[in-house]
């Protein structure tokens, strides 16, 4: 059990400063420097700055002063922006995308794994053809083309909902629905082949033979099993919802971390970019980590192999 | 002779398959008494564990069972719905698999996967069902078993899983077990064990067991009588020394042959029966067995032979006994006539 | 026992020439009835049966002709702009005025803009029309069609005569000179859709191909090599499948700038991951397997066994996660083009073709609906051919 933790935590550190070993270098690899894909500066101008920001000091210098800014959680200032942080640039955007993110990740769990649960319980049935169809839509049909279309559909033509923002509880829909489309898709497709699967088992004989309820033989015994896979890929599902935020609030014109994320990358904005890459890193990396204690709850062989190692 | 226990007459059970209909079993009658271990033998497909699972109401989706009866204490287990089946599943009647790998819930504790099964048939309170597991762990010799009653089934042993599937099955005092291959998965010595045990537990208990095998020898160690399967029928049936004494179908005689025999010093080549089993998809109109059988006749492919008497209580479905067949050494030789 | 009775009572008289010994043929002992095919035969006539796969498979051939030969036929080029036939829907309403002289003029309304554009009577759109008189205040435009004069209302949205009679349309007619319309820059959105198939189809093929070579040598070394190796390697993937790729995709292009060659590297640098594990995962079964073991005491050399024996088997997986590669490198390449990291203008992609489009959503909403219907039917088309693919080569389907 210990070991099993003990193992994901450092992974889980291996992993964070990897991304922020890679993103300092990666972004100190542009050609030129922050300073100069915009007007040609005065080379004083040019010299303050960089003194101010310590872009002339060696690499090695500035990734320890990064590094140990990171782990005080400071993210630096921002470049484009003077006088903002890049912690108050996220800081900012934090409580919409949280928000916006959370409301999808619900969606995503409470409407996916349902879909697949009837589709296998009712398979080569008629509600098992209208899931997969409209899996198999979500599935194929970018994020944004489904924000675009519906932008246009309800709230520009039908006027169900505001075209922009979050001042109305209405405002949500959209953005919700075009960020979680896809993986409510895909999660109900998953949860239906992985449902499927396992009613196929051995065990699920055994339990029937107990002369177990039919109630009980499924819940009990299939959906634990069958979530096991579905609860695997709910990391990699945030963060897909994070990079997601970045057309959805685009398009929505929402003032969340992706829009600042985007905004950032067309202002050449490094430290911006840098802190928030670093930021939605560590995001994911807690949420991997909930993901993997939630599946050491559900299945007791993970625990016996971290150990057995 | 008292009312059997179990009365199997003219079970039929087809799979409806995308590719047509697989008739799988085709008129299975036998019987069963109280206390009494029937083996019931055949290779993969002859339909003996469709058997069961038809008596137990647990064919896979595409199974239906089309014809016959199985008098269970006066019920006919066909018939039942499903409410009442699950009601003596488990209770009743229950049953263990071939691979005790699979057999059990990955994610629940083994202690878990028996008190359910207590608690679904007995008014007990969890406690007691508890008290109860821990009394079958040690029955079925799992060692300090009220702290196994924690681990989850990945910690045991293919041997020790097996012992936790037989608890399960016992764990209502069943009347009748029904143990579908359950030394196949297993290292032979852990077989003997397993077997040992079940027999034991069967003198003990008095409670009767359909053994499925596909092995003769755990047959002729263990059941009392024995029913040979081919094709989806029965081919042979007896009492386990009349059958292995005086095989009287060239199909048993064939698997008899297949048994090396390490006291034999002889150095007999072992014959396995050349070709394979029938396609149920389209059965043949005669006997299943003809076209590998050394003894085919014209008659063999033309009709389906009955089952003739071999003797008082033996019985075996081949036109060799046909009481103007030519004899053949061996099987119809010591005949006694009807 | 009503089982004997009725088996005993069957005591028929059989004829003497039924008791001869069967004849047979040698075949029939061993005959299966089911007709036994290779595997790749079995894969490929259960692929055949897979309408929806069948369907998509013929999409993205019909697609991929489209982008190589369709911008060699188009008269229009993806980059010319005419800002006078700007946004001209595919489709328009055109009305027709006569003079007295005997002329007419066909013309049609853009809505979008509140433009009149005289169109010939084949349907091609001949330019704009100028108004004779602007009236700001009243919110009207005067047209002159020889001695005949039409006032547009540009708040209504409605063409009458100088008399006040309205004007009423002459039917729908297909635009022939842009057969789906232009954008807001004039530039023919047939052509731009096509040359955005092109590249698009390019990035994905292109990054693929990496993904594929790099997947296929690092996880087939880990795979080999095993032990030590083989545990850091796989520990490195497992560092690098945590990272939120798209993430890395992004910060590539921010380092490369945006253009085609860095999407093609960003892309193709970053998603070989699942291929590595696949492969890895398949040679090590397969590693275990007599036959490898008896090409190797027969003295292959390593590159060989890799190539010769262990690559063919686990061509299936392989070939399933190729095709789920190409839609989602499809769909990485329109996002970041969506915003704003992709392809330069004036090239184009479905993702900038999108784009441009939702800039313009309000006025021209249909303008949407090409590259949206593109990269969607893609999208179902790589996704049916791989689902029919991995149903195809999954063996436990196999009755």
């Amino acid at each position: 059990m210990t070991a099993y933790v003990v193992q994901r935590l450092l992974l889980m550190l291996v992993t964070l400063f990897a991304i922020i070993t890679l993103t300092f270098f990666l972004m100190h690899a542009v050609p030129g420097g922050p300073f100069t894909s915009e007007k040609m500066l005065q080379p004083e101008i040019q010299a303050a700055l960089n003194a101010k920001y310590h872009l002339d000091d060696p690499l090695w210098l500035q990734y320890l002063n990064y590094l140990r800014g990171v782990l005080s959680l400071d993210l630096g200032p921002s470049f484009k922006y003077a006088g903002m942080s890049v912690n108050e640039i996220i800081a900012e955007g934090l409580p919409v995308t949280m928000k916006t993110g959370a409301l999808a990740l619900i969606c995503v769990v409470a409407l996916g794994v349902p879909l697949g649960i009837v589709a296998a319980l009712n398979r080569n049935r008629w509600p098992d053809t209208l899931v997969m169809v409209i899996a198999t839509i979500g599935v194929a049909v970018p994020s944004y083309v489904i924000a675009t279309v519906a932008l246009y559909v309800f709230a520009l033509r039908l006027g169900w909902v505001p075209t922009f923002g979050l001042d109305d509880w209405r405002g949500y829909f959209l953005p919700v629905f075009a960020l979680s489309g896809f993986w409510i898709s895909f999660i109900a497709r998953l949860a239906r082949s992985s449902l499927l699967e396992t009613l196929q088992q051995d065990y699920m004989m055994t339990a029937k033979a107990k002369g177990l309820k039919r109630g009980t033989v499924l819940f009990k015994h299939g959906l634990r099993n069958s979530l096991i896979p579905v609860v695997t890929v709910l990391g990699p599902v945030v963060a897909n919802l994070l990079t997601g935020s970045f057309v959805i609030e685009q398009i929505f014109a929402l003032p969340g971390i992706g829009r600042h994320f985007v905004l950032s990358i067309t202002n050449r904005d490094y430290t911006a970019i840098m802190g928030i890459t670093i930021f939605y890193a560590a995001v994911l990396m807690v949420m991997i980590f909930i993901v993997d204690m939630l599946y050491l709850v559900l299945d007791p062989r993970i625990k016996y192999r971290a150990d057995a190692k | 002779m008292s009312t059997p226990l179990l009365s199997v007459s003219n079970l039929s059970t087809s799979f409806f398959t995308s590719r047509g209909e697989v008739k799988a079993v085709r008129g299975v009658s036998f019987e069963l008494r109280a206390g009494e271990i029937l083996g019931i033998v055949g290779e993969s497909g002859s339909g003996k564990s469709i058997t069961c699972m038809s008596l137990m109401g647990l064919l896979r989706s595409s199974g239906r069972v089309i014809d016959g009866s199985a008098l269970f204490e006066g019920r006919d287990l066909l018939t039942l719905d499903e409410d009442e089946l699950s009601a003596l599943r488990g209770n009743d009647i229950s049953m263990i698999f071939q691979d005790p790998m699979t057999s059990l819930n990955p994610t629940l504790t083994v202690g878990e996967q028996v008190i359910e099964t207590i608690l679904r048939h007995r008014k007990v309170t969890r406690a007691a069902a508890r008290a109860r597991a821990i009394e079958l762990f040690e029955l079925v010799r799992i060692p300090s078993a009220a702290k196994r009653l924690r681990s989850y089934p990945h910690e045991f042993s293919g041997g020790m899983r097996q012992r936790v599937m037989i608890a399960i099955a016992l764990a209502c005092d069943p009347k009748l077990l029904i143990a579908d291959e359950p030394t196949t998965a297993l290292d032979v010595t852990i077989q003997r064990q397993i077997l040992a045990l079940l027999k034991e537990l069967q003198g003990r208990l008095g409670m009767a067991v359909i053994l499925i095998t596909h092995d003769l020898g755990v047959i002729a160690e263990t059941a009392d009588r024995v029913l040979v399967m081919y094709g989806g029928m029965v081919m042979e049936e007896g009492p386990v020394r009349e059958l292995f004494a005086r095989p009287s179908h060239p199909y048993t005689r064939g698997l008899l042959a297949s048994i090396p025999d390490l006291r034999d010093d002889t150095h007999h080549r072992l014959t396995p029966i050349p070709g394979s089993p029938p396609d149920m998809l389209r059965p043949p109109k005669g006997c299943p067995f003809a076209p590998r059988c050394a003894h085919a006749m014209a008659q063999c492919n033309a009709a389906l032979p009955p089952l003739y008497d071999a003797g008082p209580v033996h019985r075996a479905r081949c036109w060799l006994h046909h009481p103007q067949a030519p004899r053949v050494a061996g099987i119809t030789a010591e005949l006694v006539p009807a | 026992m009503t089982d004997r009775m009725t088996d005993q009572t069957v005591a028929i008289e059989i004829a003497p020439e039924m008791w001869v010994p069967a004849t047979r043929d040698g075949a029939a002992a061993e005959y299966i009835a089911a007709p036994s095919l290779t595997f790749w035969q079995d894969v490929r006539k259960r692929l055949w049966a897979n309408k929806p796969a069948m369907l998509g498979l013929g999409f993205i051939i019909l697609l991929v002709l489209a982008a190589i030969f369709g911008p060699m036929l188009s008269r229009h080029t993806y980059f010319e702009q005419d800002l006078k036939l700007s946004n001209v829907p595919p489709l328009f309403q055109t009305y027709a005025v006569t003079d007295s002289a005997g002329a007419t003029t066909r013309f049609f309304f853009n809505s979008g803009n509140l433009n009149l554009y005289e169109v010939t009577p084949s349907g091609e759109v001949a330019g704009l029309l100028r108004p004779a008189k602007k009236d700001l205040i009243k919110k009207q435009q005067q047209f002159k069609f020889g001695d005949r004069e039409v006032v547009l209302d540009t708040a209504k949205q409605q063409l009458s005569f100088a008399d006040g009679a309205a004007l009423a349309p002459g039917g729908w007619q297909w635009n022939m000179s842009n057969l789906l319309g232009t954008d807001q820059l004039g530039r023919d959105v047939l052509a731009r859709q096509l040359y955005g198939a092109r590249i698009s189809l390019t990035v994905a093929f292109v990054a693929t191909l990496v993904n594929f070579f790099i997947g296929v040598f690092y996880g087939g070394l880990a795979g080999y090599l095993g032990g030590k190796a083989d545990t850091i390697m796989m520990r490195i993937v497992e560092v690098i499948s945590t990272i939120p790729l798209t993430l890395y995709v992004i910060l590539i292009m921010v380092v490369f700038n945006s253009g085609f060659l860095s999407v093609v590297l960003a892309i193709g640098s970053v998603y070989w991951v699942d291929m590595a594990r696949i492969v890895r995962g398949q040679i090590l079964t397969l590693k275990q397997q007599d036959y490898v073991a008896a090409a190797r005491t027969m003295g292959a050399s390593t590159p060989r066994i890799l190539v010769r024996h262990l690559l063919p088997n686990s061509v299936g997986p392989i070939l399933v996660t190729l095709t789920m590669l190409i839609p989602s490198a499809i769909f990485i390449e329109s996002f970041m083009s969506f915003i704003g990291l992709g392809v330069t203008p004036p090239e184009a992609s479905w993702g900038t073709l999108t784009s441009e489009a939702v800039e313009t959503l309000r006025a021209y909403p249909y303008q949407l609906f090409f590259p949206a219907a593109a990269i969607s039917l893609t999208m179902f088309a790589f996704n049916f051919l791989g689902d029919g693919l991995r149903d195809a080569l999954d063996p436990r389907l196999r009755t």
